[in-house]
């Protein structure tokens, strides 16, 4: 079907920078998350690939085809919105045949009462389409209702309809599922996904919720203050966190953010405990990051933080401790399996420690450290 | 339910009120509608239809029917239509715009009494400008339009006082002043349609503005619509003072532009004839009763969304 190239994109609203020189590359067939916190430029770069607003600079070009001068409508992409955006005065079943018969039908033929007439059997084609994209998203029955009849989840699944039912190069999402309830988001993630395989479709979906990115997406743009951090898969992005902004975005709860200095052997220090972790920097102030699954209980011993437990988080499933250390202004938050070990009451003494293949360690601008469990020759000179 | 009585004392004055002037009133003229009744004269006689006969045959009347729906029938469909072009256009801009509200809503706050006096000197046949303008426009390829050049060569139509042009005239003043209304209300209208319609009109292949305007615009404006052509309505029904200031006498030439509230006035007030001032009255009520059951009817079974 079709890739999408974005090149250097920049956008201003007045003066503020929306977009500043943003890239972004999608395959064909490919399903890509745009994910960051709101007003990050996520949704206005979405419409600048839409057409519906213009670039500053840049190209956007589909196919090869360089179409940033080049209308909407004639684009053939077609756009999810997050207040879904259904005609309200038109049935189901008339606001899904409005993209056909605005593109397949000439004028005279989309006249009232005549051009049905006229037109029999392209009407007839027209309406099976209608009915066939009903029959895969389960809408039949409610073709000839109203929007205003629709719960929020048939509204969207209506126009997810309008959507599909013209087989458009592209599928661009604004924040589709952000109106539903939690337990149909969760739901509604997996039919998406599952609908991305079955058309075998270019995808581009705007969200603020880094679950809906990581669950979704082949892979994933995190964006903030109108740039692109990182783009790459979503378990690379996870675990292998561009900049410190990144790892905080991604993950729930937030990753452990403890400053932390490199003493003269590279060494990491936090606090007064000095790790088994290597940083070749020359700065002394950095920050280490450590994810809550990456922390474990442990017995006093010097490669450990001491603590006490501040809050319990009960998930069911897993337990979350808040672990408030010394001199730290935030608690540490760490992941426990219910059925593993003995449970912590609030304010009993803890031991954390961390693991260290999993450790992230950032420079003091938050851009990412690589750590070696070993002191590398260079550096010991 | 409890056996409280609160309830009734709380509608109460709303209810005394609204009894006692809207409704009683109504009541009082409908009863009145049948008698000789005159201010003054102590005696009235039941009548029966009489009064009502005379309103469906005398050939004043059919001149009055013919004046009011003249009226009413060029003044709707134009200021609608011009309050809704107003309105989209003004929509449209991104700047100025508060501008021309103010511009256009002018005529609609000023007294329409003291506007008349303004186009009586403007329609003036000798001194005024609207004649004078045409003058000159004689000798020039104007004239080939015959109209045009029979102007030229007679006098150009006296506007407000020839029995043909007259009523034309009084419509057109009246579109002047009532447009502005219609088009603050539309532009009312035109707000409550979430951008991300037209967005998503434009991703499905409206390209260009008719399109959008039949999808999306218009069917929007359903409800708008409805209300402003029911107001519309009751006010063009309602025009009396521009009638008054140019025609204190009669109703213009011939009586070609005898609208209905001014038949009323005439009627009951000047000639003391009450029992068919208040005949009159009964019909301009049904007339105005038709046209908001119509507009409720309407509401509820087509414009209404969500």
């Amino acid at each position: 079907m079709s890739n999408i190239r974005l090149n250097t994109i920049t956008k201003k609203f007045g003066t503020t920078d929306v977009l500043k020189g943003v890239d972004l590359d999608i395959d064909d067939k490919e399903f890509v998350t745009l994910v960051g916190p709101s007003g990050c430029g996520k949704s206005t770069l979405l419409r600048i690939l839409a057409g519906l607003e213009q670039p500053d600079e840049g190209q956007v070009i589909i196919d090869g085809k360089n179409v940033t001068s080049m209308r909407p409508a004639d684009r053939n992409l077609s756009m999810v919105f997050q207040s879904y955006a259904l005609y309200p005065h038109l049935t189901i079943r008339q606001n899904m045949m409005t993209p056909l018969k605005l593109r397949d039908l000439s004028t005279s033929q989309r006249l009232p009462l005549i051009g049905p007439f006229l037109a029999r059997k392209e009407y007839k084609e027209l309406f099976s389409q209608v009915d066939r994209t009903a029959k895969i998203l389960k809408i039949t029955e409610l073709l000839d209702r109203k929007p205003g009849q629709l719960s929020g989840g048939q509204r969207q699944r209506a126009a997810l309809g309008r959507a599909m039912v013209r087989n458009p190069l592209a599928f661009l999402m604004d924040e589709p599922l952000s109106n539903l309830d939690a337990a149909l988001r969760v739901h509604m993630r997996a039919e998406l996904t599952q609908l991305h395989q079955r058309l075998g479709a270019t995808f581009v979906y705007v969200t603020h919720d880094q679950a809906e990115a990581l669950t979704m997406s082949d892979r994933m743009a995190v964006m903030m203050h109108g740039k692109i951090l990182q783009y790459g898969s979503p378990e690379d992005i996870y675990q292998n966190p561009a900049n410190v902004e990144v790892a905080k975005f991604i993950g729930s709860p937030a990753i452990n953010i403890l400053s932390a200095s490199v003493n003269d052997y590279a060494q990491i220090c936090i606090q007064n405990l000095i790790l088994d972790l290597f940083a070749p920097t020359q700065e002394p102030n950095i920050t280490i990051g450590a994810r809550p699954e990456h922390l474990t209980f442990c017995d006093d011993n010097p490669t450990a933080l001491t603590g006490f437990v501040q809050h319990i988080e009960n998930l069911g499933a897993d337990l979350y401790y808040h672990v408030k250390i010394k001199d730290e202004q935030r608690p540490l938050i760490v992941r426990s399996a219910a059925g593993n070990g003995k449970r912590h009451q609030i304010d009993d003494l803890v031991h954390v420690k961390f693991d260290l293949n999993s450790t992230l360690a950032f420079a003091a601008d938050g851009t990412r450290l690589q750590t070696h469990r070993k002191l590398m020759d260079e550096l010991a000179s | 339910m409890s056996k409280s009585r609160a309830h009734i004392w709380f509608v109460s004055p709303a209810l005394f009120l609204m009894f006692v002037i809207l409704l009683l009133p109504i009541l009082v003229a409908f009863g009145i509608s049948f008698t000789s009744f005159s201010l003054g004269n102590s005696g009235a006689e039941f009548v029966g239809w009489k009064n009502y006969e005379q309103i469906f045959t005398r050939s004043t009347y059919e001149k009055m029917f013919g004046a009011t729906f003249r009226y009413v029938l060029t003044v709707v469909p134009l200021t609608v239509a011009l309050g809704l072009g107003a309105a989209l256009l003004i929509n449209s801009l991104t700047r100025f715009g508060d501008l021309y509200k103010t511009i256009y809503f002018l005529p609609v706050m000023s007294a329409l009494i003291a506007m008349a006096i303004v186009w009586e000197f403007a329609f003036h046949p000798t001194i005024g400008i609207i004649n004078s303008t045409l003058e000159r426009g004689c000798g020039t390829f104007l004239e080939n339009w015959g109209w045009y050049a029979q102007g030229c060569e007679k006098t150009f139509p006296l506007w407000l006082t020839n029995r043909d042009y007259a009523i034309w005239t009084v419509s057109f003043i009246g579109v002047w002043q009532g447009f502005g209304f219609n088009m603050v209300l539309y532009l009312a209208g035109l707000t409550g349609i979430p951008k991300e319609l037209y967005a998503a009109a434009e991703m499905d292949g409206a390209k260009s503005g008719w399109e959008r305007f039949r999808l999306i615009t218009w069917p929007m404006l359903g409800p708008t619509t409805v209300f402003v052509v029911t107001i519309s309505f009751i006010r063009s029904f309602q025009v009396f003072d521009m009638v008054e200031a140019f025609y204190p006498q009669g109703g213009g030439p011939s009586k070609s532009v005898y609208v209905m509230m001014f038949a009323i006035y005439e009627k009951g007030i000047q000639q003391n004839l009450m029992g068919v001032g208040a005949a009159i009255t009964v019909v301009f009520l049904l007339f105005v009763m038709f046209l908001t059951v119509m507009q409720r009817w309407l509401v509820e079974r087509r414009t209404h969304y969500v």
